[in-house]
């Protein structure tokens, strides 16, 4: 998008993925997958995320600028079911390293 | 020190230590393509494109047959959801999160109707007449750039975007 001519914001709740990829602009929100904006018919929450999202639009001077905005999402990480309701079936396919990822990290 | 987020606070343990591995411990030092702001911000035409599997009712869903079929594949396709688009007029697809919400509410991840109140208080020029949403799951991407964004930029540009906000989900 941005090599075609158009100015991006990027709002993700996953801002480590930069160092991967390489963003022009983003807005990074502590906000679970799915509902980046905000939550189901809070229209004054989702006004005040996009606000500051239009600022980042404006604030931004270089390419690669990461925004961490300032919200919190009101629920317990494990109680806001961002998640399927089934195994995606790459997860499945991959379960054996997800576990051995994880004993290595509890290892580490 | 402001907030700092921690892209993987939602995620359970071992998906935490699975994802972080493909995460560089460095920053990115490569060429990022940048197009500054022609404009302020109230004079521009914006468009809302999101990873999220949403499809109005009349176009056909995002492949999750396939996907559960051959699990590295991701449906490189897009979809066009015009401005005047409500959780009504729409399906969600997608095998990686949960889609209630959107389906409640398509403002969660396609801000469409705040981006139209915008344009009404005359906080940005105008949301264009067509936002987008694509599929997230892709691990080769080269089918949705080398082929479908171009033909998105092209519309883009038709409508005389200015500037575009990514949600993924």
């Amino acid at each position: 998008m941005e090599e075609s001519g158009f100015s991006t914001v990027v709002l993700t709740p996953t801002p480590e993925y930069h160092r991967k990829i390489g963003f022009p602009r983003v807005a990074a929100i502590a906000y679970p997958y799915g509902r980046v904006v905000g939550e189901v018919h809070d229209s004054g929450g989702q006004r005040a995320v996009l606000l500051e999202v239009l600022s980042v639009f404006e604030k931004a001077e270089r390419a690669g600028e990461v925004y961490h905005l300032p919200f919190t999402w009101p629920e317990d990480p494990k109680d806001t079911k961002w998640h399927p309701s089934e195994m995606s079936p790459i997860v499945k396919l991959l379960l054996d390293k997800i576990k051995k990822a994880r004993k290595e990290a509890g290892d580490r | 020190m402001g907030k700092i987020v921690d892209g993987f606070r939602f995620v359970p343990p071992a998906l935490r230590a699975w994802l972080s591995q493909d995460v560089p411990s460095e920053p990115f030092n490569g060429y990022i393509p940048w197009t500054a702001l022609r404009k302020p911000v109230k004079q521009l035409t914006f468009s809302l494109m999101t990873s999220a599997g949403i499809n109005i009712k009349s176009d056909p869903p995002f492949n999750m047959e396939r996907e559960k079929r051959e699990p590295t594949w991701g449906d490189p396709t897009c979809r066009e959801i015009p401005e005047y688009t409500t959780e009504r007029d729409i399906d969600v697809n997608h095998l990686h999160i949960n889609t209630s919400y959107i389906k409640q509410d398509i403002n969660v991840m396609l801000p469409v109707k705040r981006f139209k109140e915008f344009e009404e208080e005359g906080i940005i020029g105008r949301l264009a007449p067509t936002c987008y949403s694509y599929y997230g799951f892709q691990l080769d991407a080269a089918v949705l750039l080398d082929t479908t964004m171009p033909k998105v930029a092209a519309k883009l540009s038709e409508e005389g975007v200015d500037a575009v906000l990514l949600t993924p989900a």
